[in-house]
């Protein structure tokens, strides 16, 4: 079992915990997987991302390896939304929470219920969305993330709440090596 | 914008499909082949199912109905939003078309979504007149797939409709062969004492209900596609691609579980509207309902899609696989259900006030005098196949707490429930409704006769709606048995406590011993049906005639 999922089965109830494995802040283990965060003054370029009921526009983004990418976000639907940079299984580790999220009530359609997510859950956990991998948008909403691309494969931008990945709003991050 | 003459290029996966706009259907006699035996039946163009209409969102479709039957026939878009002369039902819409002649339907598909067409004339549905409805959004899905089969779900029966109803009407329990036997009443004597079990039993007696009375109708071979378990419908799929399987319950009477052993299923649809996805093991399908879901298997295997009937006597199976020829396992039949006492609930509270409702015509009205002292939190124990289901009572509020149909996933995950169900975008305002209508689903099972408040559809005035305001029907289910509620023409908004995100439904199911809501935007002017969709149901009666008054023309009926 790789850390991340250890710790996602560990600190289930955390999503700051787990997305900041996501995330890899400090933790040398998982640089590999998706890239880290970045600074605004590093980055290459804009994209700008557009989210609707549910999906993603473009639903493709090309990088290069090493790459930082300023991405603005805008939710344009009318439910909460997602956009998170993972790997498919860091995604699905994190759909566990969102499912939580949900069931929590902090998740409600439109809107998040943001004491909810800011009660102290026990063992220093709580259902904050607050890792440089992702932002949580209700609709109208807009916010920036700074990425430094790794070059690995496989990487995915997902919604995870729940049902919406699976319905399809999800896009490839494609790592163009060549030029 | 005229499509009419745009070709099939969008649909060239299709081969059913000639163009856009204008279809051809004839109305033939067919022989219908479920690999377990060989019955003549109705079918469209040659077939039972007919073909998959792949309509466009915002075109107009002209559709020539032929009938080559030696009797009346009849065509209703289910679900479809259009004018009330070209909804199909004989006696309220239009005469219906008689044998030899071609009628012509044309309207605008002014939605989209998965819908399926059916005869409304006598019991040629249930004989195999149905096929299935597909219309391709105007602007992108708010989902993503790479391929996409129908799953049309029918009760294939030996016997033909008319003779079925003949029969039920004779002996309504003739088709079941789930009812409880002596042995039974004394291994439950043995565990729950003597007295318990002659007072159950006493009380069903008087209740004109058979405990095992979850299905009607027995002794079917389930459908899918037109194929038999054995014949075993196949659809290719390459390992990583996202599937919409678009399932459609053409059932005369069967409710079916549907699960894909090994995959999770998304659901994105609810009857032709899109839903908040929500991700499943299993869900119920009503009959005249359809779920839109989306599946990726990420392995090149052999995957069952398995439809086991609510009442567990039948089941259709079909594959999803790489290759044709491939199977996985079919799983066995579990156990039957059983209805509980909760599931008399609606009865049970009549029995002390109005029986009008569900009762009996012969004067006897009286109930045993204990039955208000009876236990409800020990009525569990008097069925055992509902005994593990309790423990999740409070799971789903569309069924009576200790319902003996609660559903489970059979692997112990997610079963959708309406409650599950929310509008993806809301179609209507939110607002207060107008007035509310109480609808009493009443019947007596030992007469086969089922009705409205108690009045059965030839005795019964029509209920009428004022164009303009908003209506909220109020379900009472005082009979023993599951109802899928359709009303034609206008949307049934379900209320599941959700408010502006309530989904948009056109059949709405209602199960024994519980009140369901449902309001409807009265925007369409004309006549309308509104019934039971059990196919023997609403020939017994519980159907009603609806007329919208006024609107935009003042031409309400």
């Amino acid at each position: 079992m790789n850390a991340s999922k250890t710790l996602a089965a560990m600190a289930i109830l955390s999503v700051s915990a787990t997305a900041g494995a996501a995330g890899n802040h400090g933790n040398g283990h998982h640089t590999a997987n998706s890239g880290e965060a970045g600074k605004a003054s590093e980055a290459s370029r804009t994209v700008t991302v557009e989210m609707y009921d549910n999906y993603y526009e473009p639903e493709s983004i090309s990088v290069k390896p090493g790459e930082t990418v300023r991405f603005v976000v805008e939710n344009k639907g009318n439910l909460v939304h997602e956009f998170n940079i993972g790997t498919p299984g860091m995604h699905e580790a994190h759909q566990k929470e969102m499912q939580m999220m949900v069931e929590h009530g902090v998740i409600q359609g439109g809107t998040l219920n943001h004491d909810m997510m800011n009660m102290e859950m026990g063992n220093g956990h709580s259902m904050k969305h607050d890792d440089p991998n992702s932002v949580l948008l209700e609709p109208g909403q807009r916010e920036e993330i700074v990425w430094t691309f790794s070059g690995a494969n496989a990487i995915e931008f997902a919604c995870n709440v729940p049902g919406h990945y699976q319905a399809g709003m999800y896009g490839d991050i494609e790592i163009n090596k060549g030029d | 914008m005229n499509r009419r003459l745009v070709a099939g290029f969008l649909f060239s996966l299709l081969p059913a499909l000639v163009t856009a706009g204008e279809y051809d259907l004839t109305v033939d006699r067919v022989d219908i082949d479920t690999g377990e035996f060989v019955k003549q039946g109705i079918g469209y163009n040659g077939a039972s199912p007919g073909p998959v209409l792949r309509f466009k969102e915002g075109e107009t479709v002209r559709i020539n109905v032929t009938n080559n039957l030696d009797e009346v026939t009849s065509i209703h878009w289910h679900g479809l939003i259009l004018p009330f002369e070209q909804d199909g039902v004989p006696g309220i819409s239009f005469p219906g078309i008689r044998p030899g002649d071609t009628f012509t339907y044309e309207f605008p598909i002014v939605q989209a979504g998965t819908y399926w067409f059916h005869s409304h004339s006598g019991f040629q549905e249930p004989d195999g007149a149905y096929g299935a409805i597909v219309i391709e959004p105007e602007g992108r899905e708010p989902f993503r797939y790479d391929r996409e089969y129908v799953i049309q779900l029918t009760d294939k029966h030996p016997h033909s409709g008319d003779r079925i109803m003949r029969n039920l009407k004779m002996m309504p329990d003739y088709y079941n062969r789930q009812q409880q036997t002596v042995g039974e009443f004394f291994s439950d004597a043995s565990e729950q004492g003597l007295l318990t079990t002659l007072r159950d039993r006493m009380a069903w007696g008087n209740m004109r209900m058979m405990k095992a009375d979850v299905e009607d109708l027995q002794g079917f071979t389930g459908l899918i596609n037109g194929k038999g378990p054995e014949q075993n419908w196949t659809g290719l799929f390459e390992a990583g691609e996202r599937i919409r399987l678009r399932f459609i319950n053409s059932s005369a009477m069967t409710y079916f579980d549907v699960r894909i052993p090994g995959l999770n299923m998304t659901v994105v649809q609810a009857d032709g509207n899109n839903v908040q996805p929500v991700t499943v093991d299993e869900f119920r399908i009503g009959v005249a309902e359809t779920y839109d879901v989306i599946v990726r298997p990420k392995d090149a295997e052999a995957y069952t899609i398995f439809a086991e009937s609510m009442g567990r006597s039948g089941y259709a199976r079909a594959t999803l696989a790489p290759e044709n020829g491939m199977e996985a396992p079919v799983p066995a039949l579990r156990e039957p259900s059983r209805l509980t006492m909760a599931d008399m609930g609606g009865a049970h509270d009549r029995a002390h006030g109005d029986m009008a409702g569900m009762n009996h015509g012969d004067g006897d009205n009286s109930m045993p005098s204990d039955m208000s002292g009876m236990d409800h939190s020990g009525m569990a124990g008097m069925d055992h196949g509902a005994m593990a289901r309790d423990q999740s009572a409070e799971g789903d509020p569309f069924y009576a707490k200790g319902s003996g149909l609660l559903p489970e996933a059979a692997n112990g995950g997610k079963f959708l429930s309406y409650a599950d169900l929310k509008a993806q975008k809301p179609l209507y305002e939110n607002r207060a409704p107008t007035r509310e209508i109480e609808l009493r689903l009443t019947g007596n099972m030992e007469r086969y006769t089922w009705s409205i408040n108690g009045v059965k559809y030839e005795d019964a005035d029509p209920i009428r709606l004022q164009y303009g305001e908003r209506v909220r029907f109020k379900f009472v289910n005082e009979t023993m048995m599951t109802h899928p509620m359709h009303l034609h023409g206008m949307w049934s908004i379900l209320d599941v406590g959700a408010g502006e995100w309530n989904p948009v439904k056109h059949t709405v199911s209602v199960q024994p011993g519980t009140t369901v809501f449902m309001e409807t935007e009265v925007d369409a002017t004309g006549q309308w049906a509104f019934h039971c969709h059990l196919s023997y149901h609403a020939a017994a009666g519980m159907f009603r005639k609806v007329i919208v008054e006024g609107g935009p023309e003042g031409s309400g009926a």
